[in-house]
């Protein structure tokens, strides 16, 4: 399918109108402090059921893009991160905005995330057709041995703690066995209700998981959003200068583009991870380290272009092997699923128009983000000031009546309900999210694969590591589990204060 | 303290394990088949216990080490904190419960009514706002995109 063939599909008025309209709602949701960018697709989900899935992607990707980048704005004007995705440079970004540069800062912020998301897109565009004719011929021990290799890095990049990282991921995976199994067809952990024998809906646990839990920490902490008193630039000036500064760090969005969409394609590593990582690197490369972190405009031009491109990154596994990227693409291959479509290497196959269509919303995405992501800077100290008591309980509802309308049951507000306070006490216990979303959409995979190859096997696990690819699979996936026992071995032992 | 917290979160991911691994001996084995629906379970339950030693393990670690740092965001700080939190989980629960009785109009505007103070709004903004914002949703999700919201004790009006 051909560039041209591509862009007929996006450049409809029904895709272009989505993007648009997504654009602005991703760059509403992400600048709001507390709300992430996960939080604003997975409060989308309920509006994708009644949309084609062309249309239902276009709309998760426009909302991602620009989420992702908007998280810049309350940053540099609060000092508060809009999305994890931000925290990386905020401190640079702030200082930055205290200087009188809010709006320049925060246009090198665009110029640098349109670039990484354009770069992030080109990557896959390039890469993922390559891949899914590399894993046409795999059988359940290589789907076995992806899946397993997909959850241990989630497990290795997690978070600092390798025990709590591996409890999310088996906190997850638990829950993936609610239902019917697959090998003899009986209820599992289901309690006698029959709607749970098709296992916890997706939907309603994503919400649960981010949007409610969200809910409560914010009615539990109470921050009130402080009014913004800030001096800004003209808008030209500041968009000459930010261009100005865009063009001197080409460099550095190149690389970090680069990296950061490797880096979202690791499951588990996320745009946040990637923004942490290219700031570490820029610091590293740098000229002046020493401004790192006292306003430096080069890490948030390299956190910036990371973070965007790995949005894109992300995407990779999820199309070709049905393993995401991260928490939105997590949420993107469930609502696939329930429009019948199911991601594998045979999607270019038999549904290549949505992935090209895929690649041109990203494309299109960035590009519309040049102007609602100019807006929302324009705007940024009229957006922040929208009250938390008008906000919060709007959301609330939204995300009730998003997990009612996905499944028709009170059954669902209920499983956000169990989910939403499950999440709260896993970030209470400091054990971070990431991993248990990918179990619970993964544990199927990972359980059926698994049982047909151990049947097939009859028990020899060294069957596991008959066939070549999947015994270079197996291989690495051990591997990470020797560094995972490495690096907790040596944090228990370790003397001195572990490093956050 | 961080040990402490460690210790209940061992102690909660072991008694999960255990339970999963009581509820795995009542599911039914097929005699050709040397696997059945309980053994995904048990390895799972396997490794909720490695992950709570672990934990516990790294909790024993940062008392010796003395740098326990408590850095919970969502903790309840204040009475208040803790009331929220409650509060806003019973709403949910609440919305479950009457949505089937009292319809979508009601329920909602109750949520919208309760949740507004909570979130420090005063009550004439809670007033508007549950006043407003059912409708607008019951527009968007019920006519326009046909999600079946029930009409409860306002059945009669239903259209």
């Amino acid at each position: 399918m051909d560039i041209l063939a591509t862009l007929a599909i996006v450049l409809t008025p029904k895709i272009l109108g989505t993007i648009f309209v997504c654009t602005l709602y991703g760059a509403f949701v992400g600048a709001m402090p507390g709300l992430t960018a996960t939080m604003a697709v997975a409060l989308l989900v309920p509006f994708t059921w009644f949309m084609d899935p062309v249309q239902a992607a276009a709309a998760i990707v426009a909302t991602t893009t620009t989420a992702i980048f908007a998280g810049d704005i309350s940053g540099a004007i609060l000092k508060i991160p809009g999305t994890p995705a931000s925290a990386a440079y905020v401190e640079d970004s702030y200082r930055l905005s205290q200087s009188g540069k809010p709006r320049t800062t925060l246009f090198t912020a665009l110029f640098a995330s349109v670039c990484g998301g354009v770069i992030g897109v080109a990557i896959l565009a390039y890469a993922t057709p390559a891949l899914a004719n590399l894993s046409r011929s795999f059988s359940s021990d290589e789907a076995f041995w992806l899946a397993t290799l997909g959850l241990s890095c989630a497990v290795l990049v997690g978070g600092p703690s390798v025990p709590r990282n591996f409890a999310s991921l088996f906190i997850g995976l638990a829950i993936a066995t609610i239902g019917i199994d697959v090998a003899v067809g009986h209820p599992r952990f289901t309690f006698g209700n029959i709607e749970l024998y098709d296992g916890v809906s997706f939907i309603p646990a994503m919400i649960g998981m981010f949007a409610l839990s969200e809910l409560l920490r914010n009615a539990a902490v109470g921050h009130q959003t402080p009014l913004v008193k800030l001096t800004v630039e003209p808008l030209l000036q500041a968009i000459t200068a930010a261009g100005r500064s865009f063009l001197q760090h080409w460099k550095n969005i190149l690389r970090s583009a680069s990296g950061g969409t490797v880096i979202g394609a690791l499951p588990g590593a996320g745009a946040d991870v990637a923004a942490w990582i290219a700031y570490a690197v820029s610091r590293r490369f740098s000229k002046s380290p020493e401004a790192f972190g006292r306003g430096h405009i080069e890490g948030i031009v390299d956190g910036g272009a990371a973070n965007n491109a790995a949005v894109a990154g992300a995407w990779t596994p999820a199309l070709v092997f049905g393993i995401p990227g991260d928490s939105v693409t997590a949420i993107a291959i469930g609502v696939l699923m329930m429009k019948g479509l199911t991601p594998g290497p045979d999607i270019f196959n038999t549904d290549a128009v949505l992935v090209y269509t895929i690649f041109g919303s990203f494309l299109i995405a960035n590009i519309m983000m040049l102007v609602t992501g100019g807006l929302a800077v324009a705007l940024a100290t009229q957006v922040l000031r929208v009250p938390r008591a008008v906000l919060m309980p709007l959301i609330l509802l939204l995300a009730m009546i998003g997990g009612f309308a996905i499944t028709g049951s009170t059954l669902a507000i209920w499983i956000i309900l169990a989910l939403g306070l499950l999440a709260s006490v896993m970030i209470w216990s400091q054990i971070p999210l990431a991993p248990a979303i990918l179990g619970i959409v993964l544990g199927r995979i990972v359980e059926d694969n698994f049982m047909v190859s151990m049947m097939k096997a009859r028990g020899d696990l060294t069957e596991f590591f008959a066939r070549d690819t999947a015994a270079v699979l197996g291989a690495l996936t051990l591997m990470i589990w020797a560094v995972l026992i490495y690096r907790a071995l040596r944090s228990f032992f370790q003397t001195q204060t572990p490093s956050k | 303290m961080q040990i402490r917290r460690d210790l209940i979160v061992g102690a909660a991911l072991t008694a999960l394990a255990i339970a999963m691994i009581i509820q795995t001996q009542g599911f039914p084995r097929i005699r050709a088949m040397p696997y059945g629906p309980d053994l995904f379970p048990r390895i799972i339950a396997g490794g909720l216990i490695l992950s709570a030693i672990g934990i516990v393990m790294e909790g024993l670690r940062s008392l010796r080490i003395k740098a326990a740092q408590d850095d919970t965001q969502v903790s309840p700080t204040s009475a208040y904190g803790a009331f929220a939190f409650v509060a806003i989980a019973a709403l949910v629960a609440g919305f479950a419960l009457l949505l089937p009785v009292m319809g979508f109009h009601i329920a909602a505007a109750l949520v919208v009514l309760l949740a507004v103070p909570i979130f420090g709004g005063n009550i004439l903004l809670a007033l508007v706002l549950a006043t407003v914002a059912p409708v607008v949703l019951h527009y968007v999700f019920y006519s326009l995109m046909r999600v079946v919201l029930p009409w409860g004790w306002l059945t009669p009006y239903a259209w």
